[in-house]
């Protein structure tokens, strides 16, 4: 029994420079999946430079010193192997797939962009021509532009999680140098506190010897510390519009301050109180009643979704045609209210329970959802082990713990509104 | 009870004797859940103007309860999914609509039951059609907001004048709000009969139990008492090119390209799946490179469609600001051209090869994948059309991409569509 456990089956390895390695042996599929982190995210950038994390992930694979953008891509896309990193919040994630057999391939590629990247100046000029052109494509999307509004109001202007308007992000991505993103590099990118997950047909021992063989001798900077004050919750309600040309649908937003993060205590009662009332459009309170019996949309879901190394919003987004917009947001409004006075009934505490623990079930049935989930416990100081006691946490869970929760994180009374769309 | 038709490359075709339910039965035992999903043959593509849009909407009616699975009762379709953990939908296409679940596989019969139950029970009450046309309209106006999605609909619109792929599987936004509750009925008992659907199971479970179950759910249904009835209307050959602009609201210029290509089951089929990686996989693609790279456009896809019927092969490009929509074009054009004379080099050619085969064995990692594949599969041709394609595409070579360049992409053969921001003066 004990070695069917993640923890069991899970070799964990540190390395010396400061890396974690965490390898499960899956041998049913020839693949192998790569899941991880490094603590430099969009959060260090500076005054001035949004965008700056963003753009040096993403130039990672257009030069090292040993190779051409087109040497690296031509490499990877004939094995039909995948590997890259992108920029969170707080974090950079690493994500990659390949055939068990071409597992060097992405390992030497990863080590290579993450040690000698040489962020040539004509590659960044292409890049950031790109980027601004899907933040233009942004502009004209009723969701980013919501969400974007929203994000202005609930949080202050140093937040991780304020955004800072599209023509603002514009202008200074492309002011952003080579020099800039070589800067980043050197401060943020780093062994130390790198956390390493593979999962799939490969052998632990030699995994071991290849990550030591190619980001062993990798230094780098030492993650900084990450320390964010809590947002405070809003102290009334607030509404306003984002007036966009030709959008039949709107995009509403209603939000406050989360003050939830990942490790606090009651989390998972927080979870378990945010699907019943609306994770799922088709099953949750706000779905069946917004829009399984009044019609009013085809997709309404609540949500924290940023609690995690910090706090950040508690939303609830809706789309809707406009002459249904103030119907939408007092009936959601109000099953909140509802919600908050009577609490969770204990056949829906008992349905979330199980739902949990099977959406668990199946999340993990995948190499990569294997890999992503361990990654995460690492990277939250969880361990391993964690993934094993989930199920029992989750069912340990009582109507007194969500209700406390609901009371705690719930606050239909001070929701900042916003509508993104065309609206007369 | 069943009939075991073949097995073929670890799976395996049984016909249910009582009704001629095909199934498929996958195992595969990697982790301890299942995906099942019943594939029925009836998509937009069996609609006419009056109640486009009607496969679709009845897919959405098919949530709303039955006897034994309703809201009054509890036990509403999602909510008895969602209470597993399960990973569940349906949706609409072309040619075909399907349901699935994807569950911890002592649920197996949870899914078997739901879905049998579905099949021929389902209420389809006028006050639920009232309710949901709403729903779907704003999943209408959704899809309505992105240009780009309008700029392929039209492309498809005026490909297609006669045949049904004329119309996007949303349907016209009158006929969603005006097509009565009888009618959608009536699609549900012309349609959803055993011996129009295939049922396909994929992941941890026992082949005997599994067969029993799918025996006791769906082998009490008859099988249609009418024959199913086809869909003949073909589309005659385009003779010339046909241009339209979209002016809207926006940020960025659009261009898409189309042209008539064959149906799935067509020996070019593997060629042009291999054409549409030469062209846009990856950042080595030659459409990356001669617009991308060139900071004409800021993106590029190429999609070769899979169709029942003949489809399209669309390629479509975002603009650069400041780039013209004309010049977009020709450079996409300038591509095509150098492969009407040049081959392939054997690179490219392997690299595509290479691509097709590790996704496929990418999607083998969850039962979901495999479902999907088949269920596609059977949707458009034959399941052995999911396992065959990789072995076809081996096969294909550089003269092979030559010819279909020079059989499809012609000038006469193609669809020429502009999104044009309205502030944008051309």
């Amino acid at each position: 029994m004990s070695n069917h456990t993640f923890a069991a089956r899970t070799r964990r390895f540190a390395l010396d420079n400061g890396i974690t390695l965490l390898v499960l042996e899956n041998r049913v599929n020839p693949t192998v999946s790569l899941a991880g982190y490094l603590r430099a995210g969009a959060f260090f950038n500076p005054q001035g430079k949004e965008g700056l994390a963003s753009v040096t992930t993403s130039m990672l694979n257009k030069g090292t010193a040993k190779r051409s953008k087109l040497e690296i891509a031509d490499a990877l896309e004939s094995t039909g192997a995948r590997v890259g990193v992108s920029s969170n919040t707080f974090t950079s994630s690493i994500n990659g797939q390949s055939l068990s057999k071409d597992l060097p391939l992405i390992i030497s590629t990863l080590a290579e962009e993450l040690r000698e990247p040489t962020f040539p100046a004509e590659e960044l000029e292409k890049l950031k021509q790109r980027i601004v052109a899907s933040i233009r494509e942004d502009l004209d999307d009723t969701r980013s532009r919501a969400y974007e509004r929203m994000s202005q109001l609930i949080f202050p202007q140093h937040s991780p999680f304020y955004r800072i308007s599209a023509e603002a992000l514009i202008q200074q991505v492309e002011q952003l140098t080579a020099d800039d993103i070589r800067g980043f590099h050197q401060q943020y990118f780093g062994a130390p506190g790198m956390i390493l997950t593979l999962v799939g047909d490969v052998d632990a021992d030699e995994v071991r010897a290849l990550i030591e063989r190619e980001l062993g001798s990798w230094q780098g900077a030492v993650a900084p510390q990450i320390d964010v004050a809590e947002t405070p919750l809003q102290a009334a309600p607030h509404r306003e519009i984002v007036a966009m040309k030709d959008k039949a649908n709107c995009d509403v937003i209603l939000a406050h301050a989360s003050r939830l993060r990942r490790l606090n205590p009651d989390y998972l009662a927080a979870m378990i109180a945010n699907r019943a009332l609306g994770q799922s459009t088709l099953s949750s309170r706000l779905g069946l009643k917004v829009r399984d019996e009044m019609g009013l949309t085809y997709g309404i879901n609540s949500s924290f979704s940023e609690s995690g190394i910090a706090d950040g919003p508690f939303t609830i987004s809706v789309t809707v045609a406009q002459q249904n917009i103030d119907l939408a947001i007092d009936t959601t409004l109000e099953l909140v209210r509802e919600y908050r006075t009577d609490g969770i009934r204990p056949d829906e505490l008992q349905d979330e329970q199980s739902s949990v623990t099977g959406s668990f079930k199946i999340g993990l049935a995948t190499n990569g959802g294997m890999a992503g989930q361990i990654a995460s416990a690492e990277l939250f100081g969880l361990g391993v082990g964690y993934l094993d006691e989930y199920p029992s946490l989750i069912r340990a869970l009582t109507k007194d713990e969500i209700d406390a929760a609901i009371r705690k994180y719930l606050h239909p009374d001070v929701m900042t509104a916003v509508i993104a769309g065309t609206v007369d | 009870m069943f009939t075991k038709i073949t097995e073929y490359e670890g799976i395996t075709e049984y016909k249910l004797d009582a009704n001629d339910l095909k199934v498929l039965l996958a195992p595969r035992r990697a982790a301890p859940v299942v995906a099942f999903m019943v594939v029925y043959r009836v998509g937009s593509r069996n609609e006419a103007v009056g109640h486009t849009g009607s496969t679709h909407l009845l897919e959405h009616m098919l949530f709303k309860g039955t006897p034994t699975y309703n809201k009054q009762n509890g036990t509403q379709v999602a909510a008895v999914l969602q209470k597993q953990g399960a990973v569940f939908n349906a949706d609409t296409w072309f040619d075909r609509t399907r349901y699935y679940e994807m569950l911890p596989n002592d649920q197996l019969e949870l899914a078997i039951h739901l879905e049998a139950d579905r099949m021929r029970n389902s209420f389809i009450a006028d006050s639920d059609r009232q309710s949901e046309m709403t729903v779907v309209r704003n999943e209408l106006e959704r899809g309505e907001n992105d240009p780009a999605r309008i700029l392929d609909e039209r492309v498809w619109a005026l490909a297609f004048r006669e045949h049904p792929y004329h119309h996007p599987t949303i349907g016209w936004r009158s006929d969603v709000e005006g097509v009565p509750t009888e009618r959608l009925k009536e699609f549900y008992d012309t349609y959803y009969h055993p011996n129009n659907a295939t049922a396909v199971l994929v992941g941890d479970f026992d082949e005997q139990t599994a067969l029993d179950l799918i025996a006791k759910h769906f082998g009490g249904h008859p099988r249609s008492p009418q024959p199913i009835p086809p869909m003949y209307t073909t589309e005659p050959q385009q003779e010339g090119e046909i241009r339209f602009k979209l002016r809207r609201s926006g940020q960025l210029g659009v261009v898409e390209i189309g042209w008539h290509i064959p149906e799935a089951r067509h020996p070019d089929t593997p060629v042009l799946t291999v054409l549409d990686h030469v062209l846009s996989a990856g950042v080595t693609a030659r459409l990356y490179q001669a617009l991308v790279e060139t900071q004409l456009a800021v993106d590029e896809h190429a999609s070769s469609s899979q169709f029942i019927d003949p489809g399209l092969f669309t390629i479509d490009a975002t603009l650069n600001q400041g780039v013209a929509h004309e010049t977009v074009e020709q450079a996409i054009y300038a591509v095509l051209d150098q492969l009407r004379t040049e081959d392939v080099t054997d690179a490219e050619l392997a690299k595509a090869k290479n691509l097709i085969l590790t996704q496929m064995i990418y999607l083998r990692d969850s039962p979901f994948g495999v479902v999907n594949a088949i269920g596609e599969a059977e949707a458009i041709a034959d399941w052995k059309f999911y396992v065959d394609l990789p072995k076809q595409v081996e096969a294909v070579t550089a003269a092979d991409i030559r010819r279909v360049i020079n059989t499809y992409f012609t000038e006469d053969n193609r669809t020429v569509g502009y999104f044009i921001p309205k502030e944008e003066q051309l």
